[in-house]
């Protein structure tokens, strides 16, 4: 059998739930919680919306098609800039350790404004003219992305091991920070290698 | 004779002609430089105003705005500004210069549009804040006056229940 003093602790632990729930939705407008991991995504994927049948063995014009993504998980709506640069196996790219991009220039780029946990994708078009082979050596001298054509005259050695000349299309994330009211590189990067053929 | 009239002629006229070219490059080189100053600096225009008005759509989605119909906008002006910037990387000014104004436009139009949003959500939200406050100020107020009076009764009922007790008498018996 309960005590009096002891019913008075259960009446209290009432009041106190009570009081609670009636003072959630106001303390729901003040408190604010810590969210979850921010984060952003990249991604490029094949001409079927489909991380498969990514271009691989390229020539002279020849249209291409990839699929260039961003997706924002960073709790607010963000402004990115997407690079796509251009590069043979000598130049370098991006360095994720110590999160710096890729000093070549940005032939073409996407200006994307992506609400808080929703994608953006977009159609990347490519083709190369004006590609020649000498001495092992291939010479890219133009390479158009959605309609634009860039000088990009980029050469490539003969790769013994893996058989081609390689370039690598890839494309970096940059994010708009209010802070220093600047672009800064989200150091997220995703590429495509490219072996150039005759054919 | 004939032949050296003809070289005094000739060497004046290729004097001539040499001047005309080079003066006509340097004609032509201002109007390039200017061109490309033209469109750098409607990019870099197209550009603060692209950064201002998303900072105005930011702080109008942190005052609680519904802000998806000003980031598709915001989106049709940022195309237009990469279309500027990879036009201006080509040499294509003009082209630039026409893409930038038409995102600045854009932009401009999007920072009022956020500051009105803005102001509303505010509004909204302090109204929405002392609604909830007054809510729960007189749902914890009730709950305690209802408490109170149910623990008064209890309280009554208890002891009510206490005195119609009977004292019970035992005896401890020894073995």
């Amino acid at each position: 059998m309960l005590k009096l003093e002891d019913y008075k602790v259960v009446f209290a632990t009432l009041g106190l739930v009570g009081i609670l729930l009636f003072a959630s939705p106001t303390l729901g407008l003040v408190l604010r919680l810590p969210g979850g991991e921010k984060f952003s995504e990249l991604w490029v994927l094949g001409p079927g919306h489909m991380a498969e049948d990514y271009p691989f063995n390229v020539g002279a014009d020849v249209n291409y098609l990839v699929y260039v993504g961003v997706g924002n998980h960073m709790g607010c709506s963000a402004y990115y800039v997407v690079y796509v640069k251009f590069r043979n196996q000598t130049e370098s790219l991006p360095n994720a350790t110590a999160g710096t991009p890729s000093p070549l220039p940005p032939l073409f780029e996407f200006c994307v404004f992506v609400e808080d946990g929703k994608s953006w994708e977009a159609p990347l078009r490519f083709s190369f003219s004006n590609v020649s082979f000498s001495e092992n050596r291939s010479f890219v001298e133009s390479l158009m992305m959605n309609g634009v054509t860039f000088n990009v005259d980029k050469s490539a050695s003969w790769d013994v091991e893996n058989n081609g000349y390689y370039y690598q299309l890839f494309i970096e994330l940059w994010i708009y920070n209010v802070e220093p009211a600047a672009f800064e590189f989200h150091n997220r990067f995703v590429g495509l290698w490219l072996n150039m053929t005759g054919v | 004779m004939k032949g050296l009239c003809g070289r005094f002629v000739k060497a004046p006229l290729l004097f001539l002609l040499v001047f005309m070219v080079f003066s006509l490059s340097l004609t032509r080189l201002p109007f390039y430089v200017s061109a490309n100053d033209e469109a750098s600096l409607a990019i870099g225009e197209a550009d603060n105003a692209l950064r201002r008005a998303f900072e105005a759509v930011l702080e109008a989605e942190r005052a609680g705005a519904n802000v998806s119909d000003l980031i598709v906008k915001l989106d049709e002006a940022g195309g237009l500004l990469a279309e500027a910037e990879n036009a201006y990387r080509i040499g294509n000014f003009s082209e630039a210069v026409s893409r930038a104004e038409g995102c600045s436009v854009l932009a401009n139009g999007v920072v009022g549009e956020a500051l009105s949003l803005q102001n509303m959500a505010l509004a909204d939200a302090q109204t929405a804040f002392w609604q909830n406050l007054t809510f729960s100020c007189f749902g914890g107020a009730a709950v305690l006056v209802v408490l109170f009076l149910v623990w008064g009764w209890f309280k009554r009922v208890d002891v009510e229940r206490m005195l119609k007790m009977k004292p019970e008498v035992a005896s401890d018996v020894e073995a």
